[in-house]
C-alpha cells in the first residue's frame, strides 16, 4: 500500500489547539488545489487492565491501544508502544477481548475530518476528539504518496512536499506547526514496505505526542 | 457458536477412517499440523479466570496465526438431550506476534500441544470440518520438532460446524446424522464425555480396507 506520513499539530508554547486553526489548515489545503473527496475517521481506544489489586497496576501496560483504521474496516490493530508491539487481527478480536474480561475500554478518541486529492498525493486533515464529544484535543494530518510503498524510496519526495506545504501554511501565521516524528518501524519488526500496521504504529505515536504536549502545558500552568 | 463432538480411534484404523471420510465427503483431505498454545490470565488480572488459545498453522508456507476463544457450553434441558455440544467460539486471524502481545498483557503459558493429522472440510447440511490428529506434547518449550504423542497409538477425531443462535438445531442434526456414518469405526460424543474405542472398529476397518475406498461402502452407511 502507499506510503503515508502521519503528522500532528504542535502548538507554540503557551497556546493550544482550537477549531479556527483546523479551519485555516483545511482552507490552506484547498488553496493549493486540494480537491475535497469525503470524510474519514479512525478510532483509537485505550484499554486498561481489570485488576483485583490496583497496587499492581505498574506490572501491566498503560498504553495498550486498539485502533480501527478506515482503509481496513474488517481489521483491528493493537499497539503497545512501550514494548514496541503491533498486532494486526480480524475485527472479531474485539469480541474475544470482551469475553476474556481482563481489559476494558478506558477512553476512545476519533481522528476525523476530510480527505483531499492533490495530484499523486492524498491528504487527510482531522480533529482529535473523544467519541461522543466535540472537545478538540488535537489536529492530525496524513500525507499519502500514492505511487510508492517503500519508506526509504519515498523519503525525499515526502520531505519536499512537506517543505512546500509548510511554506504555504506559514503565510497564515498560525500559532504552531505540523510535526512528523517517524517511529522506528524496525523496532516493531516492520519492513520497509508500507502497510496498515505502519499506520497503526504512527497513530499510536501521534497519540503519545499529543498526550505529552497536553501534559507539558499542564505542568507549565502548575 | 459452534457444534462439536469428539471421539478417539486407534492409529491402526485411521487409514480406514480416511477412506470412509473420503467417500462420504467427496473432497480431498488437507494435511494438518497445528501448534496450539494455551494461555491463562495471571492471578491478578481480570474479573474471571480466562483462557485463550493461539493456533499456529504450520502447514502454510508462512506460519499463520489464529487467536481462538472457546466459551461456555449451552445449558438447559434442551442442551442435555442433544448428543452434540453447542458452545460459543470466536476466532480471529492475527499477525505473527500474538504470543508476545498476550504475554505483555499478563497472560501466562498454561500448556502447548502439536496436532498432526488431516482434515476434511465439506458442506453437508452444515459447513462441517472433521479433523483426525495425533496430539503431541513438547518436551522443550515450543520445540515442535521434538514433540512426542500424549497417547501413543490413539488419535483424536473432532467434528465441528459453525452455528448461530438461529440455526444451531439444524446444525446439530446435520452433525449428528453425519456422525452415524462413522459409528462402525468410532463413537463421537460431547467433549469430556469419554466413550473409548468401539468394538466393531477392527471389522469395519478391515471391510473398508478390502473395499479399497470404492464408491459403495457398506450399503447401510451410504448417504
Amino acid at each position: 500500500m502507499p506510503i503515508k506520513w502521519v503528522l500532528h499539530w504542535q502548538p507554540n508554547v503557551g497556546t493550544s489547539v482550537n477549531s479556527q486553526i483546523l479551519n485555516e489548515v483545511s482552507q490552506c489545503v484547498e488553496s493549493i488545489n486540494g480537491v475535497k473527496e469525503g470524510r474519514w475517521k479512525a478510532t483509537l481506544t485505550f484499554y486498561k487492565p481489570m485488576l483485583r489489586d490496583q497496587s499492581l497496576a505498574a506490572e501491566f501496560p498503560r498504553d495498550f491501544l486498539g485502533i480501527l483504521i478506515p482503509e481496513q474496516p474488517n481489521k483491528y490493530y493493537f499497539v503497545i508502544r512501550a514494548q514496541r508491539i503491533v498486532l494486526e487481527s480480524d475485527s472479531s478480536i474485539q469480541t474475544i477481548m470482551e469475553k476474556l474480561q481482563s481489559y476494558k475500554m478506558r477512553v476512545a478518541l476519533n481522528f476525523e475530518g476530510f480527505q483531499y486529492q492533490l495530484g499523486d498525493f492524498q491528504l487527510r486533515v482531522g480533529k482529535v476528539v473523544p467519541t461522543h464529544s466535540e472537545n478538540l484535543r488535537g489536529i492530525v494530518m496524513e500525507v499519502e504518496y500514492l505511487p510508492v510503498s517503500s519508506i526509504e524510496k519515498s523519503r525525499q519526495i515526502m520531505e519536499e512536499f512537506l517543505d512546500i506545504w509548510q511554506a504555504s501554511l506559514s503565510k497564515r501565521s498560525l500559532p504552531g506547526h505540523f510535526m512528523h516524528v517517524e517511529p522506528n518501524f524496525t523496532e516493531y519488526g516492520l519492513p520497509d514496505h508500507y502497510s496498515s500496521q505502519h499506520t497503526a504504529v504512527q497513530y499510536a505515536n501521534v497519540m503519545a505526542q499529543l498526550i505529552a504536549s497536553v501534559q507539558s502545558v499542564q505542568s507549565m500552568r502548575n | 457458536m459452534e457444534c462439536v463432538v469428539q471421539g478417539i480411534i486407534e492409529t491402526q484404523h485411521v487409514e480406514a477412517l480416511e477412506i470412509l471420510l473420503q467417500g462420504l465427503c467427496g473432497v480431498q483431505r488437507e494435511r494438518l499440523r497445528v501448534h496450539e498454545i494455551c494461555l491463562k490470565n495471571g492471578p491478578n488480572l481480570g474479573n474471571v479466570a480466562s483462557e485463550v488459545r493461539l493456533l499456529c498453522d504450520l502447514e502454510q508456507p508462512e506460519p499463520a496465526w489464529t487467536v481462538k476463544h472457546v466459551g461456555g457450553a449451552m445449558r438447559g434441558a434442551g442442551a442435555e438431550q442433544i448428543s452434540v455440544l453447542v458452545r460459543t467460539m470466536v476466532e480471529s486471524k492475527v499477525s505473527k506476534n500474538a504470543l508476545r502481545l498476550f504475554y505483555a498483557l499478563g497472560y501466562k503459558l498454561d500448556h502447548e500441544l502439536l496436532r498432526v493429522g488431516f482434515a476434511f472440510h465439506f458442506q453437508r447440511g452444515a459447513q462441517i470440518t472433521v479433523t483426525v490428529s495425533s496430539v503431541n506434547k513438547m518436551l522443550k518449550l515450543h520445540a515442535t520438532d521434538e514433540a512426542v504423542p500424549v497417547t501413543p497409538g490413539i488419535q483424536l477425531v473432532e467434528v465441528t460446524a459453525p452455528a448461530s443462535s438461529e440455526n444451531y438445531t439444524e446444525v446439530v442434526s446435520a452433525v449428528s446424522s453425519f456422525c452415524e456414518y462413522l459409528a462402525p469405526l468410532l463413537h463421537l460424543s460431547k467433549p469430556g464425555v469419554s466413550t473409548g474405542v468401539v468394538p466393531t472398529a477392527a471389522a469395519a476397518a478391515a471391510s473398508l480396507m478390502s473395499d479399497g475406498g470404492g464408491t459403495t461402502l457398506f450399503p447401510s452407511y451410504t448417504a
